[in-house]
């Protein structure tokens, strides 16, 4: 399987507020990333959309419901789908989560935690090469944010993420915002989790914004938090390949100049930690 | 849980307790466990509340806020997710709004015209045949041609029978503040769904044209069509008024560009 090339450009989520800015003017990223089940459909105005942004901007295709932690395996009618659109769309790679969404029965929409155990590990491994040899492409997987540890883990999630991306070759999309939900949520060192990671296998990186509370939750739906960018300056200042940066709002949308400011300020912070 | 469970054993146990509050939390968890299996929950019912807001908009201006919400909260319980697209969680709204608004029948032929209209908009993309088109195609066809020729519909378009004005109703709701029309029939009609320009469409039409329409989709041939339409035992003079009114219907699918081929 091909190996995925360190690309190091600054991007945003496609989102239907902003399909006339992307259609109409020269937007400047450098990359698009769209959740890959709003496009696994068979025609339309979405389609249609997403392959003219596709011709001026690289795209990368995101999904939520592959469910690569389902202990009865992955659902093939959705990776025929997905097949059909990562060929439809030459996307610059195709990336899920580290979660599982389904049973045989029913689907959450909602990233539900795994258990860290052995087990879990080698269900997600055997998913994960069955995703990879089905779309014929090695996959990133993000990092989750999370509300609650299982007593019965047996290893720390970077420990898991390290043993998966060595069991497979799939390669990780970090979520920063993730890393600070789930350390804030669990107690845990935020700088344990980057330093745990096999950095050389990171290929993304997106940073959000969250909900403070008792719990945190991870809501997309406001801007980056000053503890995040300080976490995502240690990451960037750490990692040694070029890798691509993402701002992702998924609620209370702002205008795109908002997100393209957020997303200067990632930039600069990015040559600030490469220099230093 | 005990440790003999299987990740299959968990991931059942813990999507349960997702989809139904009273299902009791595992052995061995604490408050913080509850906590957080309640931002699951939530996390749940709320994108799947939202998907329903945004599929049936109309159907939640027509019925309120408050209503929707309840028979929304209704369909999740009783109607829970089991596919990959979150889009389907408004599969099977309608009936779940005949069963809640009995005496407003209107309100589940609304759910469905906005269900039919979701499908229209993603539907496979298909050039319809135009009047000239159909002209050169059927330009030899004797009496057993016309007999035998069968219709292809876009994949898009789709029809049932309706017993209340869903034109007044969906007009009316074009506005911030609306008046709700009397749009009770006192005979059932037809609404055909379609998308046209990336757009999903609909337009009214008489029963008999609901009934054609699933016919010729289901592979009914025109000669048959014609046959059903005038009725068992029919005269002569019922056959010609039948056919005439077949062939209306079948020019009113080609001039809306309903139709993808023909074959006889």
């Amino acid at each position: 399987m091909t190996a995925i090339e360190p690309f190091g450009g600054f991007g945003l989520g496609l989102r239907r507020t902003h399909y006339a800015d992307f259609l109409d003017g020269d937007v400047p990223v450098d990359f698009v990333e769209v959740i890959s089940e709003n496009y696994m459909i068979d025609g339309g105005r979405p389609l249609r959309i997403l392959e003219q942004v596709r011709e001026r901007h690289p795209v990368i295709i995101h999904g939520v419901s592959m469910s690569i932690g389902s202990a009865g395996g992955l659902d093939e009618k959705y990776l025929a789908k997905l097949k059909q659109l990562e060929q439809r769309i030459d996307p610059l790679w195709v990336s899920d989560h580290l979660c599982w969404t389904r049973t045989s029965a029913h689907n959450s929409h909602d990233l539900l935690p795994l258990p860290l155990t052995e087990e879990a590990l080698q269900v997600v491994c055997d998913n994960i090469d069955r995703a990879q040899s089905y779309l014929g492409r090695p996959m990133l997987f993000e990092n989750p944010s999370s509300y609650l540890t299982f007593p019965e883990d047996e290893m720390a999630e970077w420990e898991f993420l390290s043993e998966m991306t060595r069991r497979t070759g799939c390669y990780l999309l970090l979520d920063v915002n993730n890393i600070y939900v789930s350390a804030q949520n669990h107690g845990f060192s935020a700088d344990d989790y980057l330093t745990g990671l096999p950095l050389d296998r990171v290929r993304q990186i997106h940073l959000a914004g969250h909900t403070p509370g008792e719990i945190i939750i991870d809501t997309h739906d406001r801007e980056v938090c000053d503890d995040v960018w300080t976490l995502y300056g240690k990451a960037m200042a750490t990692i040694e390949q070029p890798v691509a940066t993402m701002i992702e709002r998924d609620d209370k949308i702002p205008p795109l100049p908002e997100l393209l400011s957020e997303l200067d300020h990632a930039l600069s912070l990015a040559c600030e930690s490469i220099s230093a | 849980m005990n440790a003999s469970q299987t990740l299959a054993d968990r991931q059942a146990a813990f999507m349960a307790q997702v989809l139904n509050d009273e299902a009791p939390l595992p052995a061995g968890w604490g408050d913080r466990h509850a906590q957080g299996m309640n931002v699951y929950r939530g996390n749940y019912r709320s994108s799947v509340i939202e998907a329903l807001k945004s599929t049936y908009e109309k159907t939640e201006q027509w019925v309120g806020e408050a209503a929707f919400q309840r028979a929304a909260a209704h369909h999740v319980i009783t109607n829970p997710p089991s596919t990959w697209t979150l889009d389907d969680a408004g599969s099977g709204f309608d009936a779940t709004c005949a069963e809640l608004f009995r005496n407003d029948p209107e309100v589940a032929e609304l759910a469905w015209l906005e269900w039919a209209m979701l499908q229209a908009f993603t539907a496979e993309n298909v050039r319809p045949l135009d009047a000239e088109g159909f002209a050169k195609q059927s330009a030899g066809f004797g009496e057993e041609e016309w007999a035998k020729l069968r219709v292809t519909f876009l994949p898009c378009a789709t029809a049932r029978q309706v017993n209340h004005d869903l034109r007044s109703i969906w007009n009316a709701l074009g506005e911030d503040e609306f008046e709700r029309p009397q749009a009770r029939h006192d005979t059932p009609h037809s609404v055909l769904v379609w998308c046209e320009s990336e757009r999903s469409t609909f337009m009214m039409g008489t029963a008999e044209e609901a009934r054609a329409f699933k016919s010729a989709q289901a592979g009914t041939s025109y000669g048959e069509i014609c046959m059903l339409l005038a009725g068992e035992d029919s005269s002569e003079e019922q056959m010609h008024d039948a056919a005439i009114r077949a062939g209306a219907l079948l020019g009113r699918w080609l001039n809306e560009g309903l139709i993808a081929l023909i074959e006889a």
